[in-house]
């Protein structure tokens, strides 16, 4: 046929099916960009909306490669005459992207420093052979820890520990699915509601910060602390006698497997003063992310950190170079430069308003109601999105939403962290599920529990206990 | 001549793993076991790593090992790998990465040829299509899915005859349908048919299906042609000359006691693509294992 051998066709019908959602991204692209400009909104407002729409339906189908969709965005946003090349460069690159790169980059320094073995030694002193006990207290170090390092690298190093005392209380995954369950979950979630506690907690909350500042509005490290920080503690036991009520355990107490884990620590090596050390210049990082951060930045700081492990000789750039997702960087500068431009070319306030017209009057006779509609949409968009790419996004938008953005953007910050339901939301719940021993449906089954229980604390948090401190 | 066994879980993967290497015995065909693991989102792909690498360090084995592990025991079980190695246990540690989503082990094999483990993670038929193309397998055998498209992009993408071990029970006696016509890919298929004939000792009933009750002078050269290559090899043989729809009258003849032999659609993909073809139809009908010579 024209030419064409069968093999080559079948080729071109492979990479077709492949590449559908592609092809029919590029097809909505195509009509949004013929249809008329909507009133109100800037030219340039409305193509960047085409070019959010069309980004985001190739990052949930991910027909090309992350890093792929990001340069779309930047080439994009240049040729439909978005900014100069130069102002897209300028808008690509800012904090929390250093930030996040950081992140990634201490996650690899720190996981390589063995601090697994001690921590579970840590949990299980704390908490006992009880299995109601081992899981507040897997839930509590994950949250607690990830409000500071990260979630996807406290997730890798608490992985083991809790595999350890599912494998040594059954080798048989069926009589230990519902432990596998408790524990595997008390990690992720414990980490996504902690990941809120502080600015560090998570690449989102840097990205509010830098678009609060963007308007003159800071917030402090310890502000953000004293502000969210008893949210977490009071989700922390509510969350675990959910995961227990909704996978209920088949052993009461671990006690071989506590038994067994303590062994296996006790075989590993004593503690060294390189691995003091170690722990030493994280403390400094997060010295400096409390009292420096308004002035270095969060990102430097973090680079900074990253900096001092290769000077200490703790980790070896190849094996950053190796375990750092660059792509994944790439992804969030992308989507950042997308935020700067919806709130540069109009879109942001027009969607806004659009917003406020058909919720407003419920709006101002609710006052809650505002926050509802943010964290709905939020927690919606991060389930099948990336947490960070939404709050890069909604940002502008949310925190046009009425008259005190740094509360609107907190709140989008906040509610971006509850990835609750799918395996893609977040790092922390991937990593649970490529362990094999939990089902994606599994994700649903404490979700929705977790989900509907955060976002009603977070609404009636915000608007009583914040209403404090106005 | 080389084999690709495509397996997924040990639960359900016994009758796909004792067949495969009844047929790759029987072809003395170098043999590849693979384990495609489901696809993980790139967005987390080095964080996962990580989190892999931890569990390495407590000595757990990523998601696969252990179905490999399970593998090597069948072979081991049932001698298809050198004593030797049966003796060192599953050789984990030279599990070799060979690409971001693969990872293989080789083993010297007795009655097949060498025998390798592959894992691999990712869209099944996009890394089966990558070993196929890469490895240049001829047969490609992997258990029965509900799935319809599954089913067509197995015929469609798929460079290599494709066996499709659909419930097939070990205690039941079979017989092989083979289907046979005036296309090119029948001489293959007759092949095909007399060895696994030969590795499962059954006979072949020899199918001929006519839309008219004409038979062409090409089907029936085909089916006699069959006829004398299966008595020529001692296999136990029978013509069988009918009228009606292919696709329906080979689902009504297999039944539930034959394994079906065809050659693939001669059609051209983009026809294949949207209006299907008699392989296709006859892998949704039926409900026997079933090989599709390409």
């Amino acid at each position: 046929m024209l030419g064409f051998s069968n093999r080559s066709l079948t080729n071109f019908l492979f990479w077709a099916t492949q590449k559908k959602w592609f092809l029919i991204t590029m097809l909505v692209g195509a009509i949004l960009y013929l249809l008329p400009t909507p009133s109100g909104l800037t030219l340039e407002g409305y193509r960047i909306i085409i070019i959010v729409i069309t980004a985001f339906m190739m990052i949930i189908t991910e027909p090309i490669p992350l890093p792929g969709v990001a340069i779309y965005i930047l080439v994009m946003e240049v040729v439909l005459g978005i900014g100069s090349p130069e102002e897209i460069s300028k808008s690509f690159m800012n904090d929390a992207v250093f930030f996040i790169m950081g992140s990634l980059m201490l996650a690899v320094a720190i996981v390589q420093q063995g601090w697994d073995k001690r921590i579970a030694l840590g949990i299980i002193r704390l908490t006992g052979n009880k299995t109601k006990n081992i899981v507040f207290g897997f839930t509590a170090i994950s949250a607690i820890m990830s409000s500071f390092i990260g979630e996807h690298t406290v997730a890798a190093i608490m992985l083991p520990i809790a595999m350890t005392l599912i494998k040594f209380t059954s080798e048989d995954g069926e009589k230990v699915h519902g432990l596998s369950a408790v524990l595997l979950f008390s990690i992720a979630y414990g980490c996504l509601i902690g990941s809120i506690g502080t600015p560090s907690g998570g690449g989102r909350n840097v990205i509010i910060m830098s678009y609060l500042q963007d308007i003159n509005i800071s917030i402090s490290y310890l502000n953000w602390m004293i502000l969210v920080y008893p949210l977490v503690l009071i989700l922390i036991p509510i969350v675990s006698w959910i995961l227990v009520k909704s996978f209920s355990p088949e052993y009461d107490r671990l006690d071989t497997g506590v038994r067994k884990l303590v062994v296996q620590v006790a075989k590993s090596p004593e503690l060294t003063g390189r691995n003091t050390l170690a722990v030493f210049i994280f403390f400094l990082v997060f010295l400096g992310w409390v009292f420096l951060s308004e002035t270095l930045g969060l990102g430097i700081i973090a680079l900074a950190g990253v900096l001092m492990y290769l000077i200490a000789g703790f980790v070896k750039w190849e094996d950053i170079s190796r375990n750092t997702h660059w792509g994944v960087i790439i992804l969030f500068g992308s989507t950042i430069s997308l935020g700067a431009n919806i709130k540069g070319t109009g879109a942001a306030f027009w969607l806004a308003n659009k917003v406020i017209y058909v919720f407003g009057s419920l709006m101002e006779m609710f006052p809650f109601f505002t926050d509802t509609i943010i964290v709905i949409m939020t927690t919606t968009m991060a389930n099948v999105l990336s947490s960070s790419a939404t709050v890069a996004v909604l940002g502008p938008i949310t925190m046009n939403m009425g008259t005190d953005s740094l509360h609107l953007g907190m709140v989008t910050a906040l509610a971006s962290a509850f990835g609750f339901f799918t395996v893609v939301a977040a790092p922390a719940c991937t990593i649970i599920y490529s362990s094999g021993l939990v089902t994606a449906k599994e994700f649903l089954k404490a979700g929705w529990r977790v989900g509907i229980t955060c976002i009603v604390l977070l609404i009636t948090y915000t608007n009583t206990y914040w209403m404090v401190f106005k | 001549m080389k084999i690709l066994i495509a397996i997924g879980s040990k639960e359900f993967s016994k009758p796909t793993l004792r067949t495969g290497l009844k047929v790759a015995k029987a072809f003395r065909a170098s043999t590849t076991i693979v384990d495609v693991g489901e696809k993980i989102g790139k967005f987390n792909a080095k964080i996962i790593g990580l989190a892999h690498e931890r569990m390495e360090s407590w000595e757990f084995d990523r998601p696969g090992v252990d179905v490999l592990e399970w593998a090597f025991q069948y072979l081991a079980d049932n001698e298809y790998i050198e004593p030797n190695t049966i003796e060192a246990g599953f050789p984990k540690n030279t599990l070799v990465e060979t690409g971001s989503n693969r990872a293989e082990v080789y083993l010297k094999g007795t009655v097949c040829k060498d025998v390798n483990l592959i894992l691999r993670n990712g869209d099944i038929i996009s890394e089966l299509r990558d070993e196929v193309h890469t490895g240049r397998y001829d047969v490609t055998i992997i258990g029965g899915s509900q799935k319809r498209r599954m089913a067509h992009d197995l015929i469609q993408y798929i460079d290599s005859s494709i066996f499709i071990v659909n419930q097939l029970i070990s205690a039941q006696t079979y017989r092989i349908l083979l289907a046979v016509d005036d296309s090119s890919g029948t001489k293959k298929a007759i092949k095909y048919g007399a060895r696994v004939a030969q590795a499962f000792d059954i006979g072949v009933d020899i199918l001929t299906v006519s839309k008219n009750e004409t038979f062409r002078d090409g089907y029936r050269n085909a089916a006699e042609r069959a006829a004398k290559f299966m008595r020529r090899a001692g296999i136990d043989c029978k013509n069988m000359y009918k009228v009606g729809d292919p696709a329906t009258v080979i689902k009504e003849e297999s039944g539930n006691d034959h394994i079906i032999v065809m050659g693939a659609s001669t059609r051209n993909p983009l026809a294949k693509f949207f209006k299907g073809s008699k392989p296709l139809k006859v892998m949704e009908e039926c409900k026997c294992p079933i090989l599709i010579v390409k």
